[in-house]
């Protein structure tokens, strides 16, 4: 009988040391770290047909051979809004570049209320939609703003969740286009 | 048998159909809604907080839904259409942790510390049983006696 308490005890104890030490290398370690950071880096950017705020269709084929920076943002976010004036500065830097492309997806918004932000702000590159917001989910995006990096062959090469800095957008386009 | 042992037996038996009727797997292979109803709960919705895919309206887990429609009617198992969200959003994207790796420690510890309580509990219950039962002395009596004032 003294025995069997003794295994009991001794399992107890056994037990309890495992969750400690599960317990001490786990402390500090967020279980849901990656929701802030993209797992398709490194992998190729998922196609996209979506149509655009002026009636046509942007295509990831069309843009096949530029480094692109796509952004998901809506017009009630307020980072998106913030972010907003790094974004264009950014694009007016580089709109000249025949081999640079930049797409602002609309993410879980009213067409309505994006011409309006539009026509309030003035957004110079390409919107497009996402009905359906297959492109939200084919990216991964987890909200917006959210800002990818593009390969002109079409690997994702850098990602921004949250709004992004024109320092940023700079440091992801140039390792995104490589040594020119 | 003693009266005792009947009880155990009952109580055993009890235990074990209810076991058995929990864990007997289910007759007949579930159908594609149940499939696509099954992984979207499993999966929590990207862009909120603490519900899945089934049970969220955003945009984003409506096109989850459909994709997972798709994937079941393209003939992919469960554990693949799974995978390819952990590919997309990582494991995180797992409402319950994998049974796997240090995820068996998040399944195996209670059951090992429920185990091993219950038989302490057993234990200390036979302990006590096996201790003899005092009577009061004609000594004690009086001692209570003096003792009220």
């Amino acid at each position: 009988m003294r025995h069997r308490a003794r295994w009991i005890a001794l399992a107890a104890g056994l037990v309890v040391t495992v969750l400690a030490v599960v317990l001490a290398t786990q402390v500090g370690t967020d279980p849901r770290a990656d929701v802030n950071k993209s797992h398709l880096l490194g992998e190729n950017a998922p196609a996209f047909d979506l149509p655009t705020l002026d009636g046509s269709h942007v295509r990831s084929t069309d843009l096949a051979g530029k480094t692109v920076i796509v952004n998901f943002w809506n017009s009630w976010c307020l980072p998106c809004q913030q972010e907003h004036p790094a974004l264009v500065e950014f694009y007016r830097r580089h709109a000249s570049d025949p081999a640079f492309a930049m797409v602002g997806i609309v993410r879980d918004d009213t067409e309505s209320a994006v011409r309006g932000y539009v026509s309030d702000e003035g957004v110079p590159y390409t919107v497009a939609f996402d009905p359906g917001a297959n492109a939200s989910l084919d990216f991964g995006t987890r909200g917006q703003p959210e800002t990818y990096a593009i390969t002109p062959d079409g690997v994702i090469t850098g990602t921004q969740f949250g709004p992004s800095t024109v320092a940023q957008l700079e440091a992801m386009y140039r390792a995104a286009r490589g040594p020119s | 048998m003693t009266r005792r042992g009947v009880a155990w037996l009952v109580l055993g038996a009890v235990v074990v159909i209810t076991l058995a009727i929990v864990a007997w797997p289910r007759g007949g292979s579930p159908s594609d809604a149940e499939r696509v109803r099954s992984v979207s709960s499993e999966l929590r919705c990207p862009d909120c907080e603490s519900q899945s895919i089934a049970q969220s309206s955003t945009d984003v887990a409506r096109a989850a839904r459909d994709d997972i429609r798709r994937r079941v009617a393209a003939g992919q198992s469960d554990a693949e259409i799974r995978q390819a969200y952990i590919d997309k959003f990582g494991p995180s994207i797992l409402l319950k942790p994998e049974s796997g790796g240090l995820g068996i420690l998040v399944w195996g510890l209670p059951a090992a510390a429920l185990v091993l309580g219950a038989a302490g509990l057993v234990l200390a219950l036979r302990r006590w049983r096996r201790e003899p039962h005092l009577h009061a002395t004609e000594a004690d009596r009086e001692l209570v006696q003096r003792a009220r004032p």
